[in-house]
Order: structure tokens, then sequence, then C-alpha cells
């Protein structure tokens, strides 16, 4: 149940998804990354992504122009 | 209820709007300014118009040149940045796009984040720049004007476009990632 950071912040799409997705092959079940973003559009090809692979998603705005994606590995 | 939890503002302001409503509205567009103007959006034509301005003022004149042999780009020669309708509406553009980041709290000036970022930014901007005119436009004007306009070029410019994303996204998947 560890829990991962992922700096993209000042990355332009499609960078932040083929970093998360790279990064999360490494995880296992349960454990949680969270990816931080300043690029509207990662916060849209990111987090579908995650849900077509079936993890949980959740995003939340940490300040202007600024998210961060937390998804939990399921399976 | 504070205004940031308002469906409506969510929907509209903070949130992007669904393709297919993107969509209608550009077509929607596109046809009310070819009615007013006479020729479809394109956006990368104003900016060789900006650059001859530039070097008509600066350097020299340009109207000896072989793409200033049409007659629509020599007449583009005369004018100015603001009697210039596809120059205002690059502008148009710009201040459409900061207004509705403001509108959604989403506006940020992003750091840069390597050196390698800005060398891929400016090859990539030279590589598009002269591509646009080697192909007669942008994604705008020679694919979306171009394919709805029922010109042959517009296609071509599709396949190719194609071909162009996907060495573009192995190249960056090895200097990027």
């Amino acid at each position: 149940m560890a829990e991962y950071r992922l700096d993209c912040l000042g990355e332009a799409c499609p960078v932040p998804l083929l970093k998360t997705q790279k990064k999360f092959a490494g995880l296992n079940v349960g454990d949680v990354l969270i990816v931080e973003i300043d690029h509207s559009c990662a916060m849209k090809n990111v987090p579908e992504w995650a849900r077509k692979e079936g993890h949980n998603v959740e995003i939340e705005e940490t300040g202007d122009g600024e998210w961060e994606i937390y998804i939990e590995k399921a399976k | 209820m504070k205004l940031e939890e308002n469906k409506y503002f969510k929907a509209v302001v903070k949130n992007a709007w669904p393709y297919t409503v993107g969509a209608v509205l550009l077509a929607l567009l596109n046809i009310t300014l070819f009615i007013a103007n006479g020729s479809p959006w394109g956006v990368t034509t104003p900016f060789v118009y900006w650059a001859a301005w530039i070097h008509e003022t600066l350097v020299g004149p340009v109207r000896d040149w072989v793409y200033f042999n049409n007659p629509t780009h020599l007449k583009a020669l005369d004018l100015t940045f603001f009697t210039h309708g596809g120059s205002l509406m690059n502008l148009g553009i710009i201040i459409g796009a900061l207004f509705t980041s403001l509108a959604a709290s989403q506006f940020k000036i992003r750091k840069i984040k390597s050196f390698r970022q800005v060398i891929a930014a400016i090859v990539g901007g030279l590589l598009m720049g002269y591509g646009t005119r080697i192909a007669f436009g942008c994604n705008i004007g020679a694919f979306f004007s171009g394919v709805a306009s029922f010109s042959l070029h517009g296609w071509v410019y599709t396949i190719f476009i194609f071909a162009g994303a996907w060495i573009g996204s192995k190249l960056l998947v090895k200097f990027f990632m």
C-alpha cells in the first residue's frame, strides 16, 4: 500500500500520460500514484486511460491550473 | 452556494466542452466566416504576412518572390495587422483562450522544465512553419477548411499528418521519456 508521486508539472501532452503508464507498470496492487499536472488535457487523457484499465481515479484541483490525479492500482 | 459549485457554471465555464459541441460550433462559425469573408478559416498564412510586412519595413521588398505571385498574397502586402481579418482572428484566438482560462481559474504560466523543451519547441515550430507553407496550411487551413471545401489537398494533407504524427510520437518517446 505504498504511495508514489510523479511530478509532471511543466510537461505537455502526451508526456504526462506516457510517464504515468511507465511508472504505473512497476506498482503493486493497492499502491497509489499521485500524478501532479498543469496541462489541462492531461486531466482528460490520464484519468480516461486509468479508468479504462479498471483502476480507481480521483482528481483534485490543487491550485490555479494545477491538478493532482490519484490513481489506485486495482489489479 | 458558491459559484464554483453551480452545475451550469461547471459545465460551461469550468469543464472542457464535449468534442461534439466543439465540432458543431466550429463548423457553424467556419460557414459564417466563409459567407462573410469569402474564404474559410486559416491560421498560418497571416504569419507569412507578418514576416513579409516586417521584411518590407526593415530589409526590402518581397513582391518579386514567387510566393507573392499569388494575387491574394500580393494584395495582403498592402494591408496592416489591424486591417487584415486573418491577423485579427489570430489575435482573437489568443484573447479568447486567455479569457476562458481566466474565467475557469486555470490560468498558469508554466515553468520551462528543461533545455530540451526549448530546443524541441524551436525545432518543432520551424518544422511546422515550413510544413504549413508547402502544404498550403495547417490543421485548420489545410485539414479543417480544406476537407470542408471538398478540396483534394485536404485529404492528402490528412494522410500525411498521420505519418508525421507517427514519426513525431517516436521522436517524443525517444527524447522525452
